[in-house]
């Protein structure tokens, strides 16, 4: 089996194992894009975005000023059962820590005030949007379960298997001679503009 | 159209290679985060002092903070895409000025008129993570809808690509088989973690 063969073949079949992930991160990133429009829709159907869940007394203990919040989020996520969940906890403000629990179909926020020692958990309201965008932005080796990791593996897939589009396709594209004119019209067009961005944007 | 589509595959594709590799550098950043910017939570970014002056015209009487950004921004030839900081002091206005390289922060003290422009200290992983979630329709400048026509163009490249690259598949015959095993192998896969995750 020669290399071009290997080539056209990998670029093949990476592309149709993966077309899943592709498909999620061009239609995901239509919402990112157009992040007004979805949400001027949204606001037209007048329905809030957080239902309160639990308002009520709860103990962190003490909250350090620097350092990884992550473990004051997990206790919050064990005793709400929601290990199931991945998490996220971030200092909102000097007297209060946010802890966001995701799921790709649920999003609970729990807002803890550190004087009062009170937690609020509010549900968020389904939204197709934010089901893709959740989808594009997660990701990362922090949560430490099997899926997770799988799940971030997968990206690192992902990026190697564009890495590897990009180079078998300039690959093939210089086999073919009677397309290398419009091809490079279309390399030099690009990073031209890609260039003229990267200076004036 | 079989041809057609195997031209725009090609073309498109070699067109969008910088941003297609932007993209792809910038998610292997964000995905191990830990690795570029060190263990959470994240520093904010450094500052450094471009230059300090004082403001040399005059401000609109009750100009609203946007309103002191836009002049700021014009006098300084820095006019472009910038969001103006909730305001810490009552006479103060500060200018967060986005590029993909060097974004500003210009701080304007409206008492003394003093100026203080700092320029963002350089970072590989700072810069891919700006262009990564650098969108344009939200601004009122033509080179920043520039750029969001060129991020739906690689939008558009990410949904035709696929289905035009099952196209071709399907008409090469001798390769149906293991592609259809390779699709559906990563239709289950994205399927079963669509349900846990």
């Amino acid at each position: 089996m020669k290399f071009p063969h290997v080539n056209r073949r990998t670029h093949l079949y990476l592309g149709l194992f993966l077309t899943p992930w592709i498909l999620m991160y061009g239609l995901s990133s239509i919402p990112f894009s157009h992040a007004d429009f979805f949400e001027r829709r949204d606001k037209a159907l007048g329905l809030p975005l957080w239902t309160k869940t639990f308002d009520g007394p709860f103990d962190l203990g003490p909250i350090p000023e620097t350092g990884p919040l992550r473990p004051l989020g997990g206790r919050v996520v064990r005793d709400f059962k929601m290990e199931d969940s991945s998490y996220g906890a971030f200092r909102q403000g000097p007297n209060q820590l946010n802890i966001y629990v995701h799921t790709f179909w649920k999003s609970t926020q729990f807002k803890y005030f550190i004087e009062e020692k009170r937690l609020v958990a509010e549900d968020r309201r389904f939204r197709w949007e934010h089901f893709l965008t959740g989808m594009h932005a997660r990701g990362g080796f922090e949560d430490q379960r099997f899926f997770p990791i799988l799940w971030a593996v997968l990206i690192d897939l992902v990026c190697l298997a564009f890495l590897a589009w990009i180079a078998s396709g300039i690959y093939m594209w210089w086999s073919l001679p009677g397309l290398r004119n419009w091809g490079w019209i279309a390399i030099l067009g690009g990073l031209g503009s890609f260039a003229l961005f990267l200076a004036r944007l | 159209m079989s041809l057609l589509l195997r031209r725009i595959h090609l073309y498109l594709a070699l067109f969008l290679a910088p941003w297609i590799l932007m993209y792809t550098v910038s998610t292997f950043v964000m995905n191990h985060r830990s690795l570029f910017h060190g263990p959470p939570p994240n520093p904010p970014p450094k500052f450094e002092v471009e230059r300090e002056l004082l403001y040399p015209g005059e401000m609109p009487e009750g100009a609203t903070p946007q309103q002191v950004a836009l002049q700021l921004l014009a006098t300084l030839d820095l006019d472009g895409a910038h969001s103006v900081a909730r305001p810490f002091a009552p006479d103060k206005v500060v200018v967060n000025r986005q590029h993909p390289i060097a974004p500003r922060r210009i701080t304007y003290t409206a008492p003394d008129k003093k100026v203080v422009i700092e320029k963002m200290v350089f970072s590989g992983a700072g810069f891919f993570e700006r262009m990564h979630r650098r969108r344009g329709f939200q601004h009122d400048y033509a080179l920043d809808d520039s750029w969001a026509v060129t991020v739906d163009l690689t939008i558009f490249a990410l949904l035709l690509l696929p289905l035009s690259g099952i196209w071709m598949w399907w008409e090469l015959r001798v390769t149906r088989l293991l592609g259809a095993l390779s699709l559906a192998a990563g239709f289950a896969l994205f399927g079963i973690l669509l349900a846990v995750l």
